[in-house]
């Protein structure tokens, strides 16, 4: 609404040289300036207003070939008039291309898009928002990021300097301090007073959110800087791109992870964030299977095949509670992985052997602020290793394979008959326990999973977001882009948002892009569809509609059961029922193909493939089923 | 060692606690029951037991009715107790019929979507 009332004065003032004699007595109050606003601070007399005023060469121009120097290809944004020359000078100026500017319907949609874009593409997107209200509603969203450890570049609109502001809105809309409410969860931030800090602050922006470990930054592009022209443009300079080489763990560390390892008769690799690419989990699989160590994929990111026999992401208790000597491969939780604490109770129970021997290869510490708490309980490490793990595992397979003599190699092969026999097991149970309520209604979270796979198995697959580990367990997974892992921080509404933004990144790489998301989850931000649609983003988008916020059911009966009281209210507050809401129409109201919802899992299967069938004509697709809660 | 105290406590209190049969109980009340303690958040609607290992699988067969009672009245780990004051016996024996009537799914090899090798 207050944007309205901006834009609409706006206008007015642009109609008054035409318009002066209908509307004469509110064009002279608009033109008019306070007393005491005769002259500037600076001195400077007040220039009367000039209706033929034209600037050519904005300073939002120099701000675009920056942009573009960046390789960033897409910016989200909600529009906003603190950034609104940036804003048209990205479209008429740079031709809406390289970037090309997204129109979405909330700044918490444009982050969690860039985060979801950033995972699947390998590479940042931007996203711009107001200097004050953008950037409060983006925070969620940066939040995630900043868990996720993906990096985002982040413009604001500001006017930082209060001569020229308009009264009203403006103020309200313009800030001191920029990137205080986002300090505390995003690597850097600048506020550029001049074109050339501009240029510099954006290429070192870049260079510090992709430096392992990765995370979103923010530059405020000053509404003054980019609203007037560009003065003395032979003095600018476009500083040269540039972006870190990840860094490899100390070679003397390596070594003796390595001896460790190979000495080790029950080793285990833990890996959560670890890889970034194709040539990550070649890597890792390289490592497992010269220790022939059992590999634990938590999923921050595709890090091992499903299809490998030393895959045993599914038996991590069993493995944990066996193991001598465990490698960590940036885990985001290394404590929650040999340690328990029962709820409400809080009563402890590790799950390791006392003696366990832990090697973590991480650069967590590197990145760590004070006031929120993603930095996960303090774990004792034996020997922890600073160092990005994809950089590190060359020389620590080379490592392994100098440390392993015959005897070593003998016992290290030996192991490997067991290991496929109870990769086996792990597999069959995964399946047995699938077929479990398999023709009930509503529609168990396993049959959608099979379904989904049988519709999507032929094609080049990515899923963007899912709740659910069927698909892990059940489904053939051996690329990087297979799955791109979680929100990060947990944050509800990231779901729908990060899908669209993965489906934008394989688009053009002929990925199909899946997401599995929860009824909650997408009505934080359901306008995110209309910008699937808007801008021809294909995806399958399943609704996993169990009509409640199912997690926090039982927390409120084990209050209740805590406090010795009935237990038959969790359902207020928690349950998303009466009325049900009809995602199928909301879908198609926005533009998309919408199913559902579905009720009978017999129903499930078609309507997947007519889905499918939208998808690959380019255009994103729902479809509605009504699940168990998980 | 800890699994065998467990197992002992547990046969105990179940001879302490609970009664060796259910007293008569109707499915067709437990399945309501069932609903109206949701029960099937974690459990799911047929006590097929939830993804991530949430909520075990209950049925079929489902545990012993002593072992049954006792894991709703004094829950290990991360289940809430339901007492018998807002539970009562034979909302326990309603709940404990319908998760008896409830036949098993058809075996994996049957289903052909889960047939799929890796």
């Amino acid at each position: 609404m207050a944007k309205d009332s901006f834009d609409r004065r706006a206008f007015l003032k642009g109609a008054a040289a035409t318009a002066a004699a209908v509307i004469g007595t509110q064009v002279a109050a608009v033109n008019t300036p306070a007393e005491g606003a005769e002259s500037s601070s600076n001195g400077r007399e007040a220039l009367p207003p000039s209706r033929d005023k034209v600037i050519g060469r904005p300073g939002s121009d120099f701000m675009v070939d920056v942009i573009k120097a960046t390789g960033i290809d897409y910016i989200a944004s909600n529009p906003g008039s603190s950034f609104r020359s940036l804003q048209e000078s990205i479209i008429n100026y740079g031709g809406n291309k390289k970037p090309e500017f997204l129109t979405c319907m909330h700044e918490e949609s444009s982050v969690a898009m860039a985060h979801g874009y950033a995972k699947a593409a390998g590479k940042p997107m931007g996203i711009i928002a107001h200097g004050t209200v953008g950037l409060q509603h983006a925070t969620m969203a940066v939040y995630n990021a900043w868990c996720d450890r993906v990096p985002i570049m982040m413009f604001a609109g500001n006017f930082l300097d209060a001569d020229k502001r308009r009264p009203g809105v403006e103020w309200y809309h313009c800030v001191q301090d920029p990137a205080a409410i986002h300090r505390d969860f995003t690597k850097w931030d600048d506020q550029p007073v001049s074109l050339q800090h501009f240029a510099e602050s954006v290429m070192r922006a870049y260079k510090i959110a992709t430096t392992p470990p990765m995370g979103p930054v923010l530059i405020t592009a000053d509404g003054d800087l980019a609203e007037e022209a560009v003065h003395d443009e032979k003095k600018l300079r476009m500083p040269k791109l540039t972006v870190s080489i990840p860094p490899q763990g100390d070679s003397g560390a390596v070594a003796e992870a390595a001896k460790m390892l190979v000495a080790a008769q029950a080793p285990v690799v833990i890996a959560d964030r670890a890889c970034r690419s194709q040539e990550g989990m070649k890597r890792l699989v390289e490592l497992a299977e010269a220790l022939n160590a059992p590999v634990v994929d938590i999923g921050g990111r595709m890090n091992f095949p499903t299809t490998h026999y030393l895959n045993r992401s599914s038996d991590r208790r069993q493995l944990i509670g066996q193991a001598d000597v465990v490698l960590l491969l940036e885990v985001a939780d290394p404590w929650g992985q040999f340690n328990s604490i029962s709820d409400p109770h809080h009563e402890y129970r590790r799950l390791s052997k006392p003696d366990v021997k832990l090697i973590h290869i991480s650069l967590g510490d590197t990145l760590t602020k004070s006031n929120y708490q993603d930095m996960q309980r303090f774990m004792p490490v034996d020997l922890p290793i600073s160092g990005d793990a994809q950089a590190t595992f060359p020389a620590l397979i080379e490592a392994v394979k100098s440390a392993a003599g015959m005897s070593e190699r003998s016992t290290i092969s030996a192991r490997a008959t067991k290991l496929r026999e109870d990769y086996r097991r792990m597999k069959d149970r995964a399946r047995q326990e699938a077929s479990i309520g398999w023709d009930v209604s509503p529609c168990s979270t396993a049959r959608t999973s099979a379904h989904l796979w049988n519709t999507i198995k032929n094609e080049k697959w990515c899923v963007a977001v899912s709740g659910m580990q069927w698909n892990r367990n059940l489904w053939s997974a051996t690329e990087y882009y297979n799955f791109i892992g979680g929100s990060g921080g947990s944050g509800v509404g990231y779901g729908a948002p990060a899908a669209v933004g993965a489906a934008l990144a394989n688009r053009d790489k002929g990925i199909v892009t899946v997401s599995i998301g929860g009824d909650g989850d997408l009505m934080y931000a359901p306008g995110v569809l209309w910008t699937a649609a808007h801008h021809k983003i294909p995806i399958l988008m399943i609704i996993h509609n169990n009509r409640a916020y199912h997690q926090e059911v039982m927390h409120l009966q084990k209050m209740a059961s805590l406090h010795n009281r009935r237990m038959d209210t969790a359902a207020i507050g928690t349950t998303i029922e009466n009325p049900n809401i009809d995602f199928a129409k909301l879908a198609q109201s926005l533009g998309l193909h919408g199913e559902g919802p579905i009720s009978d899992p017999n129903a499930i299967g078609p309507a997947l493939s007519r889905a499918l069938a939208v998808v690959k004509r380019g255009e994103p697709a729902l479809v509605d089923i009504v699940s168990q809660g998980r | 060692m800890r699994f065998l105290i467990s197992l002992i406590a547990l046969l105990i209190a179940s001879a302490a606690l609970a009664q060796d049969a259910p007293q008569a109980g109707s499915a067709e009340r437990g399945a309501a029951t069932f609903k109206k303690y949701m029960c099937y958040t974690c459990h799911g609607t047929v006590g097929q037991g939830a993804d991530r290992g949430t909520g075990p699988k209950l049925t079929p067969p489902p545990p012993p009715y002593p072992a049954f009672v006792l894991q709703v009245r004094t829950p290990r780990l991360d289940m809430p107790a339901y007492r018998k004051d807002f539970v009562s016996d034979q909302e326990l024996a309603d709940i404990y019929a319908y998760l008896s009537s409830i036949r098993a799914s058809a075996a994996t090899k049957d289903i052909p979507l889960l047939r799929f090798e890796p």
